[in-house]
């Protein structure tokens, strides 16, 4: 069926899609209530689902074949629990590979310096620290948490680089695996998130709604949570004296400029001549709202689990979170130790970011690289460049936002050009050492190398169809499937095997 | 200094994604053709532009009401526009009552050719201040509504009484399709006419192609992902024909480098390539000025009009008597600014019709800026966006059926355009 006849049977998903742009912010999980269809094909490749696999597919940004030996060795659950500690898994190799970029540690006011100075090596640094830590942590699973955060508080940089930084690294990481009330509570004195949504200048004489409006409808209780445009005006007024110090960037709180004026939220009075503390009592009463514990989960599920997760799912995930008072680690557990989380295999789609990093994860050992200008704007032009989300409700998650012409034809082309990066095609500073990928078994022929490509890039995801159209295209020009590979055309055959199977669907799907 | 200042991403997309540099073979596709017909293109009426301002554009300070004296200029003390004669950021005056922000100086030219109508008081009568519903509403074409799963443009093209077989009949710039194009007729995306082709080594590449063709089943797709790559297949053959010949603007016209006036660029080429394209889909971002809005606004605005003019110029005035563009926001500002310098979600605004049915000049059913005529504290809707919306499509691009374009509503056409 053409794609039209197709969305006839699924329209419901259409308005589902988000769009990678301010352009549409509809956000899918207010229509998920409305749905009750997912894809209508979820694409499984695998005869038979490994367990162990889906979980490292869906808790690490690409399996590796360490990862892979590491669950078998563990069993799952002690592998989920050993992630979700993430304080004590050493990581060398991220210390490594950020060891020359010690802008990333600096105090505030030096980093400010420095971005006065050079906008864009901090700038670079920052995406730096993003990519490397997802390419080469062994913290997996709390960067994909990490992520899911700093999309759920979008602050974009640009004007507020040095803020953002600051933010990423002081604020949301440390809190990233804790209780969501003190994330909650972490964004909202975060001087990036106040300068960006105005909170800094919302006082008594002007009170700013926008943090107002967006800490309900994106951060806590959801659009359909149930406040209204009263309840708006009210937590605006509650908040108004919650500002920076610009040099010390920090909350401070100015009681000049709040008022404390009795108000109404939520049905609960907050009295006349109250300061802070009023503040800091209204979000602890979004942190503990029942649409919130709703509204988290069934987000949490659809990064987990699939776009339009069961009703089951998200409801007893709302319950955990009520129970364990918003602790992210338990809501985690609970939903990748679930039974709709074990169904769901093949049903979430690669977003950009992750496609890049899970390309780059496949190819870790032959890696000779040192990150440089042009792997950045790539993260740009696939259409997902890191804090680079301009309305607040950060990156979508659902396949719809991401499937278009354009972003598949942009991936396709990186994953058909990435390997061939010893030509140049990505700055004289990236070369892939193939000789890393061997691991001693034979590689000279076509099969061999699209049996162990095809192991490393898409373990259980390849059909006797994809394998043949894979076949069929690389014993071009005559060389047979167990033909030896003359010298001389080796790397050319290996990275046009490698970037097929880095276009195929099965590496799309995870 | 900004991002877009580090590093010059076109010298990358040049070195890594040119056509250049890999060495395509030119054998492999069809030399351009300067027209490309398609049978069933039987559109009669205008192509349709919807420019999306996203963010919730200030109108007031774009058209401006000086006419309205204290009303307006008391509560904009910092960001008022100085009347007409007073300085050089004086409004241009259009009609004695509204005047033209300066920074849009390249439409006033459009404006006295008769090219472009100015609507005020306008928008998508829903009271939502919050970005995502008001978009969404608006681009539903159902304020207050969001049961359907279309927007308006979409149910306009299935609605219409002529076929249109073209992949190109409807296309959203940009990276996937505004929420208005979305629904049961398939739009397509579009982000740059150059750069939609397959890359790698020259000598895989017709195998490459094959092998995604197979591994999609574009003859048969069974899910989103493979329909998407069977419309992409459809396209990069058709589009690279058309990037043999490097494009050059009419008229002297230089677009600037904004993504706005480079989305408007793809959209003129499709047109003179005659591809079939009805409708496109633009937005420009930017305009939630809460703060120190005269920045900002300064900067969208002169994108605004230059990408607007620099289209119109580059399209030349017989080819804009059959084009029709159209301006929305999904609310317009509060009269009054806020302490930040800024203004805050209001409701009434602006639109602009440039092209065709166009007749220089300003309708409104203007009921003023004195506090009992506002809608708390925002400029009140007295004329629904649909209203306009209906009256493009019957007039200028002749589908009557605006009762399905715009379900559960009466539209009023209040002779706004010319006729076609």
């Amino acid at each position: 069926m053409d794609r039209r006849q197709f969305f006839k049977t699924t329209t419901a998903s259409l308005f589902a899609l988000g769009a990678v742009s301010q352009a549409d912010r509809v956000l899918a999980d207010q229509i998920a209530e409305r749905l009750q269809t997912d894809w209508a094909n979820p694409v499984r490749h695998a005869e038979s689902v490994d367990p162990a696999l889906h979980v490292l597919n869906r808790i690490t940004w690409g399996a590796r074949s360490e990862d892979r030996a590491k669950i078998a060795e563990m069993g799952i659950e002690s592998y989920i629990d050993w992630q979700l500690n993430a304080d004590a898994i050493p990581d060398p190799t991220v210390e490594q590979v950020l060891a020359d970029y010690p802008v990333l540690n600096d105090p505030f006011a030096e980093v400010a310096l420095q971005a006065e100075e050079d906008y864009g090596a901090v700038y670079t640094a920052k995406q730096w620290d993003r990519i490397a830590r997802a390419v080469y942590s062994e913290r997996q699973l709390y960067e994909v948490l990490v992520e899911f955060w700093t999309d759920h508080f979008n602050v974009p940089i640009g004007d507020l680089l040095t803020q953002k930084f600051i933010e990423d690294r002081d604020l949301i990481r440390p809190n990233a695996l804790g209780s969501f009330r003190e994330l909650l509570l972490a964004s909202a004195s975060s001087p990036a998130m106040m300068r960006y949504l105005n909170q800094a200048s919302s006082d008594k004489e002007f009170p700013n709604e926008n943090y107002a409006r967006e800490v309900m409808e994106l951060h806590t209780l959801g659009v359909t949570g149930g406040y209204t445009e009263a309840d708006v005006k009210a937590l605006a007024r509650i908040l108004t004296g919650w500002t920076v110090n610009e040099y010390a960037n920090r909350m401070k709180f100015d009681s000049d400029m709040h008022d404390s004026d009795e108000k109404v939220l939520l049905g609960r009075t907050f009295p006349a001549g109250r300061g802070v503390e009023e503040g800091l009592e209204a979000l602890d009463l979004l942190a503990s709202h029942p649409a919130t514990a709703r509204y988290i989960s069934s987000k949490l599920c659809r990064k987990f689990i699939q776009d339009q997760p069961p009703a089951s799912i998200v409801d007893s995930t709302a319950q955990v979170f009520t129970d364990t008072e918003g602790s992210i680690r338990a809501v985690v557990k609970h939903i990748l130790m679930s039974a709709e989380f074990a169904a769901s295999e093949g049903m979430k789609f690669r977003r950009p970011f992750e496609f890049y990093v899970a390309v780059l994860r496949a190819l870790r050992p032959a890696l000779k690289w040192t990150f440089n200008e042009n792997m950045l704007w790539v993260t740009e032009l696939l259409g997902q460049m890191p804090y680079r989300w301009e309305p607040p409700n950060g990156y979508p998650d659902v396949a719809g936002a991401w499937i278009s012409a354009s972003l598949l034809l942009i991936r396709w082309n990186f994953a058909l050009t990435f390997p061939v990066a010893n030509e140049g095609w990505y700055g004289d500073e990236v070369r892939i050492d193939w000789s890393k990928l061997s691991d001693g078994r034979p590689m000279s022929t076509l099969r061999h190398i699209l049996d162990r490509a095809a192991e490393l890039i898409v373990p259980g995801k390849l059909t006797e169809a994809h394998y043949a159209a894979i076949q069929d295209a690389i014993a071009y020009d005559g060389l047979g499937f167990d033909d030896p590979i003359p010298e001389d055309q080796f790397e050319a055959r290996l990275t046009m095997v490698i970037g097929l199977l880095f276009a195929s669907p099965g590496f799309q799907w995870k | 200094m900004n991002a877009k200042q580090i590093t010059s991403r076109r010298n990358f997309m040049d070195k890594a994604f040119g056509a250049g540099v890999f060495g395509l073979n030119k054998a492999l596709f069809p030399s351009w053709m300067p027209r490309l017909a398609f049978r069933d293109n039987t559109a009669p009426g205008d192509v349709l532009i919807v420019v999306f301002l996203r963010g919730g554009m200030d109108g007031l300070n774009a058209v401006v009401p000086f006419g309205e004296g204290a009303y307006y200029y008391d509560r904009r003390p910092t960001l008022a526009v100085p009347e007409p004669g007073k300085g050089e950021n004086a409004a241009i005056d259009l009609n004695g009552f509204f005047g033209l922000n300066p920074l849009l100086r390249p439409l006033k030219e459009i404006y006295d050719a008769g090219a472009l109508t100015v609507v005020h008081a306008t928008g998508s009568i829903d009271p939502s201040r919050s970005h995502f519903e008001a978009m969404e509403y608006m681009e539903k074409g159902t304020p207050g509504d969001k049961s359907r799963l279309s927007g308006w443009l979409n149910r306009h093209l299935i609605s219409a009484a002529w076929q249109n077989n073209s992949p190109f009949r409807a296309v959203g710039l940009g990276a996937s399709v505004q929420g208005s194009l979305r629904g049961d007729y398939d739009a397509m995306s579009l982000q740059s006419i150059a750069d939609h082709h397959l890359n790698g080594r020259w000598d895989q590449i017709a195998h490459m192609k094959r092998a995604i063709a197979s591994l999609y089943q574009i003859d048969q797709p069974v899910n989103p992902l493979e329909a998407t790559a069977a419309g992409v297949y459809k396209t990069v053959d058709l589009l690279a024909s058309m990037t043999e010949a490097e494009y050059k603007p009419e008229n002297g016209v230089e677009y600037s480098d904004h993504e706005f006036s480079k989305a408007l660029n793809q959209i003129a080429q499709l047109i003179k390539a005659e591809v079939g394209l009805e409708v496109a889909c633009v937005d420009l971002d930017g305009w939630d000025t809460h703060e120190n809005q005269e920045g900002q606004f300064a900067y969208n605005l002169g994108e605004l009009g230059r990408g607007l003019s620099a289209f119109y110029t580059d399209m030349g005035a017989d080819r804009m008597k059959n084009v029709t563009v159209v301006t929305m926001s999904e609310f317009g500002r509060r009269v009054e600014e806020n302490a930040s310098r800024g203004t805050d979600h209001g409701h009434g605004n602006c639109m602009f019709i440039m092209g065709g049915g166009a007749t220089g000049s300003v309708y409104a059913d203007w009921r003023g800026l004195a506090p009992d005529a506002l809608d708390e504290g925002d400029v009140a809707i007295t004329t629904d966006y649909r209203d306009v919306l209906s009256e493009i499509l019957t007039k200028r691009v002749l589908n009557p059926a605006v009762d399905q374009v715009f379900p559960d509503y009466s539209a009023t056409i209040h002779d706004i355009l010319k006729a076609r």
